[in-house]
């Protein structure tokens, strides 16, 4: 079965997992499930309930995938009571303690139909390792997206490619590698040697969090792409299967997400010292990346990979903010507008509503005068001028005409909690080894003194054939127009133009590297 | 992959100056190395990558001028201050030495310039020795403070070592380069840890090696927008595993690489349909015909800039049939996504003629035929393909406005698919994130259900006045973000570790993220939220009421 995460198709699919997109940073992970598998016991079979209403599974698959779910009306209140099921969950238990969930599909096959709820909606989307990364269950820190975009990037860990990770943790760094080496799932045939298909070996010393991974895996459709083991590395190692003995992963970069980095490198070389197959592959540079907190453990990793030749060492640290857009709204119209400043938004605003408010007082200083018996003073003359009591003015300069949505300057800032600093990030470099043998073995077919005087151009394999095809053609040119003797003089004129042209498209295409 | 430096390949030489030269290794010349020297190409090809070379003053019998400078001794200094620190922590005692006295007039050093020079000329050493010597002859080298020596030998080094070592030219290198040697600006000053997140933000993976049939579709197929000359189509194609040409890890000669490539496309990704039908008339692909792992690029002029693919063996004008991007790269101008019918590529199909008609053609009148036919083919089937949408994924570092790119692209992407944009500015995301603001969105939905209520039962409502005001439709996309990522590098040195003094400035660059969703057609309320609005709502009325009752 294809994984969601890296095939996920057109529509969605029963025991697959989905994300159920509720609002910004709020997604819900689920199985989509056509039987009932957590025992909830609703009539349409399973549900998700969310503050936006819920949704039983039957509406959500075979959807296609970005869809906008209506809520459905679904009894929430009364499962607990319903008579059916109470008993019935209860002789199962005794009959089966262990509970298989497939039981219950089985005895109450017809569901209830789901029917639409006036509001509510979600959004049926399928899982990447971001969205994955916001929305799993946390379990120990976990490395954001930025982190591990860069991790990746910058370790060059391409389709085809086998990393370790160490330890896996909550999985997110596990999500965003798969992808990053997948090329294809394993096949029965054996894959032809030209290509190597990508390969997550992930180790975890926690043995619950390491089985709750491998379920992960499974139900995500990663067999075969992440191998999980369970295991100490620092003191066994990284090689699949049995510690000491097992198989080399042939890993071409290594991320270690550990609280001692330093303690697992010594597994982490060409030759280990123990005598056991080194884990690395050794057709290749190996990239390294530790991820620590402190800067105290990014500094004695350094010091630890100095003496282990790692080389390359450099030390970074991602900064990553989001920002967010908004429409801020100013001004005395906006009374009412969520998240509005209502004050004036201009001196002439002010000094409109300056008047007003000069003008009103005296309105309602008349007013106060009429209700107490006409007794008049000095205000006299103004409230004979308005009787009808109302302010000619309005209190803001005319309101504007454009939609609410276009209303305000809109502005950006930062999210509200901002991430200051997740980790070091030491990254190294280990060369292949190469011995004498293989520098002897390559003088020979490289033989160091051999310099053309006047450096020749190397052709295309595109324009070897063009140089061929021209060449044939002048050829076959020669010979029709000339006989048997322009014949002779073609095979010397041709190679010679040949060249020529080549010269003529390299110095094009060669780099000037002048600095 | 990039396993040994193989002949007429680009790498990358970093010098001790930590400059970096893009060079292609070409078997018996010498290399330029400016004023650190050259060396002979010969004397690298077949070597692994990452090992640090020093030029050696005097050949080897066989006439190798190299040496492989070991890991140890890179680091020896560092090891060497290291063992003596951990030896001597109680040291805090001594006084330690200060600037207190230096006075820099440039008279310190008692080289002159002219010495230093005929150093250069005699002394060997890969220059150790010279800068042993100036080192030496600084009056002041005893009253610097641990911190100033160690930069002041550092910067000799820099100067003087003649050492180098040579890196794969992959995205990575190719962005620091551009970044740091060449006009930024020409690449949107796109820096390595937004190409990263671009192409994660993006999900851009390898599409797999599913079979492609009617119940599933071809897997991994997305659209590139950039302006960056190709510096984003390479980044996203090293995701999709398609931008090197395979190489001959397991038969060591590369000699033998002039024979025809045995159709390389069709083994390695999922082209169930190019397998299913082979092409009769040649061995050789078609060029972009693949039909799932691919890159659709969409360009603004009538051909795209993708110069920089030349790096990596790929040369768009004169596509070599055996590089994966030959069929996997697909390109497609806006004239031909948005009005097929103007392109005068697509709208005129060269006449067929029958094989006789064909056969009776003179030679290079049949070339041009048989190349008008091809062409025609390719833009329609590519046109075709990327008008009738479902892909998954959507990329963009344009100098075109947002909106308008979004605004064609985003309704061809399948539900759920991903887009992220790149800008060097903020200014232009901003706008982006505001036109599909839920204010927005709300009333878009309201007025397009008014248009859709006017126009009579069984015709199609125009909505181009809804898109006049609104720009995109901003129903289609979910929740839009917006963020950036800077990357700071740390020196760590026993007893001197800090962040770099200094780093690059210049555009900040910012990523807009969002994916593609499918609004339902009924009609529907937002709930939850909805509620305690409402009730937010009315704790203000009284002030309202008041309000009003002040002002009658």
């Amino acid at each position: 079965m294809p994984s969601p995460f890296l095939n996920p198709g057109a529509t969605s699919s029963a025991d697959n997992v989905a994300l159920l997109y509720v609002r910004r940073d709020q997604s819900i992970p689920t199985i989509l499930r056509t039987y009932d598998d957590e025992n909830q016991g609703y009539k349409e079979g399973k549900v998700v309930n969310t503050r936006f209403g819920s949704f039983p599974h039957s509406t959500l698959i075979n959807q296609p995938w970005g869809s906008q779910i209506v809520a459905s009306k679904v009894d929430t209140g009364s499962r607990g009571r319903a008579p059916k099921n109470a008993p019935k969950r209860k002789a199962q238990e005794l009959e089966e303690p262990s509970g298989t969930t497939t039981g219950t599909g089985e005895e109450k096959p017809e569901l209830k139909k789901p029917e639409a709820a006036a509001s509510g909606f979600l959004h049926l989307m399928y899982p990447t390792p971001e969205s994955w990364t916001l929305a799993l269950p946390h379990r120990t820190q976990i490395v954001y997206t930025h982190d591990s975009s860069y991790i990746l990037h910058r370790m060059r860990v391409r389709p085809g490619s086998t990393i370790i990770e160490a330890g896996a943790g909550s999985g997110s760094f596990t999500h965003a590698s798969v992808r990053a080496v997948f090329n294809g799932y394993p096949v029965d045939e054996p894959a032809t040697k030209k290509q190597r298909l990508g390969k997550v070996c992930s180790f975890e010393f926690h043995q619950p969090r390491a089985e709750r991974i491998r379920e992960e895996v499974t139900q995500h459709g990663l067999d075969g792409l992440v191998e999980v083991t369970h295991r100490d590395v620092y003191e066994n190692g990284f090689l699949l299967g049995e510690p000491k003995s097992g198989r080399s992963p042939k890993a071409n970069a290594i991320f270690l997400d550990l609280p001692a980095p330093w303690l697992a490198l010594k597994h982490l070389v060409r030759k280990p010292a123990d005598g056991s197959e080194s884990p690395l592959d050794p057709e290749t540079t190996v990239h390294l990346c530790t991820f620590s907190p402190c800067l105290e453990q990014a500094q004695k990793t350094i010091r630890i990979m100095r003496q282990l030749s790692w080389v390359n060492i450099s030390m970074v640290e991602a900064n990553n903010h989001r920002i967010e857009v908004k429409r801020e709204r100013i001004g005395l119209d906006a009374e009412g507008v969520r998240g509005a400043n209502v004050h004036p938004k201009s001196v002439d605003e002010a000094v409109n509503k300056l008047r007003w408010d000069e003008e009103r007082t005296k309105l309602t200083r008349a007013a106060r005068i009429d209700a107490n018996g006409g007794e008049r003073d000095e205000d006299d003359e103004e409230a004979d001028q308005k009787p009808t009591g109302k302010v000619h003015i309005e209190p803001f300069l005319p309101r504007p005409t454009d939609p609410a949505y276009k209303l305000g300057r809109l502005i950006h800032h930062s999210e509200p909690d901002l991430k200051q600093h997740t980790s070091y990030l030491v990254f190294a470099i280990l060369p292949r080894d190469w011995t004498e043998e293989d520098e002897q073995k390559c003088r020979q077919q490289w033989p160091s003194d051999k310099i053309e005087k006047e450096p020749k151009p190397g052709k295309s394999k595109k324009q070897i054939k063009r140089d061929l095809a021209s060449q044939k053609m002048k050829e076959a040119k020669e010979r029709r127009t000339a006989k048997r003797a322009a014949a002779a003089a073609s095979a010397t004129e041709a190679p010679a133009d040949a060249t020529q042209t080549t010269e003529n498209v390299e110095e094009d295409t060669e780099m000037k590297t002048d600095a | 992959m990039h396993s040994y430096i193989r002949p007429r390949q680009f790498v990358a030489i970093q010098l001790p100056s930590d400059q970096i030269r893009i060079t292609k290794i070409v078997p018996n010349t010498i290399v330029q190395l400016g004023k650190y020297g050259s060396f002979a190409a010969n004397q690298v090809l077949g070597r692994p990558f990452h090992l640090t070379f020093e030029l050696l003053d005097a050949p080897e019998p066989d006439g190798y001028r190299l040496r492989v400078v070991s890991a140890t001794e890179l680091h020896a200094e560092t090891l060497i201050e290291e063992a003596e620190g951990e030896e001597g922590e109680a040291d805090d005692a001594l006084p330690t030495r200060t600037n207190q006295n230096i006075v820099d007039d440039g008279s310190a050093q008692k080289l002159t310039v002219q010495e230093i020079e005929e150093l250069k000329k005699e002394a060997g050493g890969a220059g150790k020795e010279i800068i042993a010597r100036i080192l030496e002859s600084h009056s002041g080298i005893d009253q610097k403070t641990a911190f100033s020596l160690a930069k002041y030998t550092l910067r000799k080094r820099k100067k003087f070592i003649r050492r180098f070592s040579i890196v794969p030219l992959d995205v990575s290198t190719l962005a620091h380069y551009l970044m740091t040697e060449r006009d930024a600006a020409k690449t949107m000053e796109l820096r390595d840890e937004h190409i990263g997140l671009l192409g994660c933000l993006a999900n851009v993976h390898h599409g797999g090696n599913l079979p492609v049939n009617e119940s599933n579709k071809p897997n991994g197929r997305y659209f590139v927008v950039d302006e960056t000359g190709g510096l984003v189509v390479a980044a996203m194609a090293e995701r999709m595993g398609i931008l090197y040409p395979p190489d001959e890890e397991d038969e060591d000669q590369d000699e033998d690489q002039d024979e025809l490539p045995i159709e390389e496309p069709s083994g390695t990704d999922q082209d169930g349909q190019a397998k299913a039908k082979p092409q009769p008339r040649r061995a050789s692909p078609r060029a972009m015909s693949a039909t799932g792992n691919s890159i659709t690029v969409v360009h603004a002029y009538s051909q795209p800039n993708l110069t920089l693919l030349k790096y990596f063996g790929y040369d768009v004008s004169n596509p070599d049939e055996s590089h994966p991007l030959f069929t996997h790269l697909k390109t497609v101008s806006w004239l031909q996504l948005v009005d097929p019918l103007s392109d005068p590529i697509y709208a005129n199909k060269p006449e067929s003629r029958s094989a006789e008609e064909v056969a009776s053609l003179k030679t290079n009148k049949r070339t041009i035929y048989y190349h008008k036919i091809a062409r025609w083919e390719r833009v329609k089937s590519v046109t075709d393909e990327a008008r009738a949408g479902g892909f998954d994924g959507l990329v963009v570092a344009t100098l075109l406005e947002p909106p308008g790119v979004l605004k064609t692209l985003v309704p061809l992407l399948a539900g759920s698919a991903s887009v992220s944009v790149y800008s060097p500015y903020i200014e232009p995301l901003v706008d982006l994130v505001d036109l599909y603001s839920t204010a927005r969105r709300t009333s878009f939905i309201y007025q397009k259900r008014d248009i859709e209520a006017e126009t009579p039962e069984g015709e199609e409502p125009d909505l181009s006045v809804l898109f006049e005001e609104f720009k995109v439709d901003p129903t289609l996309l979910l929740p839009p973000s917006l963020q950036t990522t800077r990357v700071r590098a740390w020196q760590v040195l026993p007893g001197r570790t800090h962040p770099l003094m200094s780093a690059r400035g210049g555009a900040e660059g910012y990523l807009f993220h969002a994916s593609r969703v499918i609004p339902t057609k009924e009609n529907i309320r937002a709930a939850g939220t909805f509620r305690k609005k409402r009730k937010l709502e009315s704790t203000s009325t009284p002030n309202n009421e008041r309000d009003v009752v002040m002002r009658t």
